[in-house]
């Protein structure tokens, strides 16, 4: 019935056949304990967990698209990087071009000086981009550029002064030729390396949004995960509560979780309502049982106006008869009327002691004790419905646990319904037995004409009453059950049309020292 | 015809017997006193009372049950009901069944006597 097993010490904070110590606080400082544990937890609610939860999703989108954002950003750069060099390249291999003959015109000086030029601006302009992208190889291709541009303005020079013609030594063709081509060959190097790089940059934008898939996925998993056990173990929880609270199980909720959350906050408005139905309950036992007093009204009539008559009478006697009246007789007449008061008196003792709210607490009792002084507050009732008793309680039988007013108000209620089940007399058999190590179980039979199998099942039902107007409320079977469950036993019925009814009830053992 | 001066009181509360002997004695009458409606039916078989004084509720047959036995036995005898816990229905009932007179307890006994005084003058008649 209960989810997640392990964690579940939300155990009824007072559960039925509880220890004393719990039943012996009382109602108003068990729903405080009861609400001041469900409130003092650390609270983290639901709300807070599905907001930090969806920020946590937004954040690592954002965090993909800036990444993203940067991809591209560094693409471009790999891009426009490869383009420069491309025509830095491309700028040296054209001004090598011209110098292959060795000997150079003066348009073509002048083209090549161009290109040189050209060339050292592009670098110049695109030092910064170059130097972020290979550190070490700019310093080489600095000086074999830094070597071509001597060169050439030496030729250059020289050129000029001779008329137009620019020659260079072979010394001099051989070391501009080896930086130029030096310089090609880094500049080439370096273009390989970067389009290495920038397709390692397209492989990694073509499987990021895969990757960022997965981990979305994870993450949706783990947070449906969350929330599940977050709504549905709690749900599961109070349809146990719901239940329970069906067969009047009132015991407050406690805490099943190390936080509190809305669930918490249902608890406990559960809790309030437990108490204030409680509360209605206790009344609706008390009712019941001025009720049942009610119902015994003829009995307690009879019962007292017998001796109040044999009081007047005797009353009567002394002060018409004062004068004839010896001494003897004058005791004898007080001594009855000594005994009738007496007898009176017994019987109101006995009914305040039924209606007295005690102290619901749960004591051992000697069943019997209980099962004779309730007879006793019924006898009377037998007698003018010559109805006899057939008790069989053995007198060692173990103590059981419970308090010893609602017991009596059961058995009343039992009784009573068997005495008037049997209008022309009969026998009302009382028995109990032990029935295991937990449990010890009475019977109370009667020789009535039985209940209809189709009423059967509804004779705990409040207001549910087959005597006529006035001479039952239809509580007396609805309190006894929830009395008996209150107390962690058990009631049931059998019937039988024509033979009679036997009700089964069944308390917990007291806990022997 | 009965012998309108024997009373019987029927009544399993004894002092109600032993009080009402003396005072009904004094008034004349003859009165046997029973505590269980089985003797005072057997006896009522072998006596037709004047006036039968019985209650209502008791162990055995009651006092309804001793009202209907004298009706059909001994249609003559006169009979004061007395009971602990009156209703209207038990009223109708017995004095649908002819009794002549209902009292609820606690009752003064010279008020008794009277009614049984009252009965025993209604059987000579």
């Amino acid at each position: 019935m209960q989810p997640a097993a392990g964690r579940s010490s939300d155990a009824p904070a007072a559960s039925p056949g509880a220890p004393h110590d719990r039943e012996a606080l009382n109602p108003a400082d068990r729903l405080q304990r009861a609400q001041h544990a469900l409130l003092s937890r650390r609270r983290l609610s639901i709300r807070l967990r599905l907001v930090a939860s969806l920020l946590l999703c937004f954040c690592l989108c954002c965090a993909f698209a800036a990444a993203a954002k940067d991809l591209l950003g560094r693409a471009r750069g790999k891009l426009n990087l490869l383009q420069t060099i491309e025509r830095l390249d491309d700028r040296i291999l054209r001004v090598r071009a011209f110098e292959d003959e060795g000997i150079l015109s003066g348009t073509d000086i002048d083209k090549v000086l161009e290109g040189a030029r050209d060339a050292e601006d592009l670098f110049r302009k695109e030092a910064p981009a170059l130097q972020a992208a290979d550190r070490e190889v700019l310093p080489a291709l600095l000086a074999h550029l830094g070597t071509c541009r001597r060169l050439l303005t030496a030729v250059t020079t020289q050129g000029r002064e001779r008329g137009g013609f620019g020659v260079l030594t072979p010394t001099q063709a051989g070391e501009l030729r080896h930086a130029e081509a030096e310089a090609n060959r880094l500049l080439e190097a370096m273009i390989r390396r970067e389009r290495v790089s920038l397709s390692a940059i397209f492989r990694f934008a073509e499987t990021g949004p895969l990757v960022l898939v997965g981990i979305l996925l994870l993450l949706f998993a783990a947070i449906t995960y969350c929330f599940a056990k977050a709504l549905v173990n709690p749900i599961r929880r109070f349809e146990g509560y719901t239940s329970r609270i069906a067969v009047g199980d009132f015991s407050l909720i406690g805490p099943a979780r190390r936080y509190r959350d809305e669930f918490s906050d249902l608890a406990v408005a559960v809790n309030q309502m437990l108490a204030a139905l409680q509360e209605q309950q206790n009344r609706l036992v008390k009712g019941a049982r001025l009720a049942v007093v009610g119902t015994m009204t003829s009995g307690i009539a009879h019962e007292l106006n017998n001796p109040l008559n044999n009081i007047s009478i005797t009353a009567e006697t002394l002060m018409e008869e004062s004068t004839t009246l010896t001494d003897e007789d004058r005791w004898r007449l007080l001594q009855d009327i000594y005994f009738e008061t007496e007898r009176a008196s017994e019987i109101v003792k006995s009914l305040l002691d039924f209606t007295r709210q005690e102290k619901r607490e749960m004591v051992p009792l000697e069943l019997g004790e209980i099962i004779l002084s309730t007879l006793r507050l019924s006898q009377n009732e037998m007698n003018i419905n010559n109805v006899t008793v057939a008790y069989d309680v053995p007198p060692d039988l173990p103590r059981i646990q419970g308090a010893a007013n609602q017991l009596r108000q059961v058995f009343l209620n039992l009784f009573l319904n068997a005495i008037q089940a049997m209008p022309s007399g009969g026998v009302l058999g009382v028995s109990a037995a032990v029935r295991d190590q937990a449990g010890v179980c009475v019977e109370v039979h009667d020789e009535g004409a039985g209940i209809p199998a189709e009423i059967l099942p509804r004779i705990f039902d409040p207001f549910f009453t087959t005597k006529e107007p006035g001479k039952g409320t239809g509580l007396g079977l609805s309190v006894s059950s929830s009395i008996i469950k209150k107390l962690g036993g058990d009631i049931q019925v059998a019937s039988e049309l024509g033979k009679g009814t036997t009700v089964h009830v069944c308390l917990p053992r007291a806990e022997e020292q | 015809m009965p012998d309108n001066t024997s009373v019987m009181v029927l009544d399993d509360e004894p002092i109600v017997g032993d009080r009402l002997r003396p005072a009904l004695a004094k008034g004349g009458f003859d009165v046997e006193i029973f505590t269980d409606s089985t003797a005072a039916i057997e006896r009522l078989k072998q006596k037709a009372f004047g006036v039968l004084v019985t209650d209502m509720k008791m162990r055995g047959p009651s006092g309804m049950d001793v009202l209907r036995f004298v009706r059909e036995h001994a249609p003559n005898t006169q009979v004061i009901v007395i009971t602990g816990y009156a209703t209207i229905e038990t009223s109708h009932e017995a004095n649908a069944l002819g009794a002549y007179q209902f009292v609820a307890k606690p009752f003064k006994m010279k008020e008794l006597v009277k009614l049984v005084e009252k009965a025993s003058k209604l059987t000579a008649s």
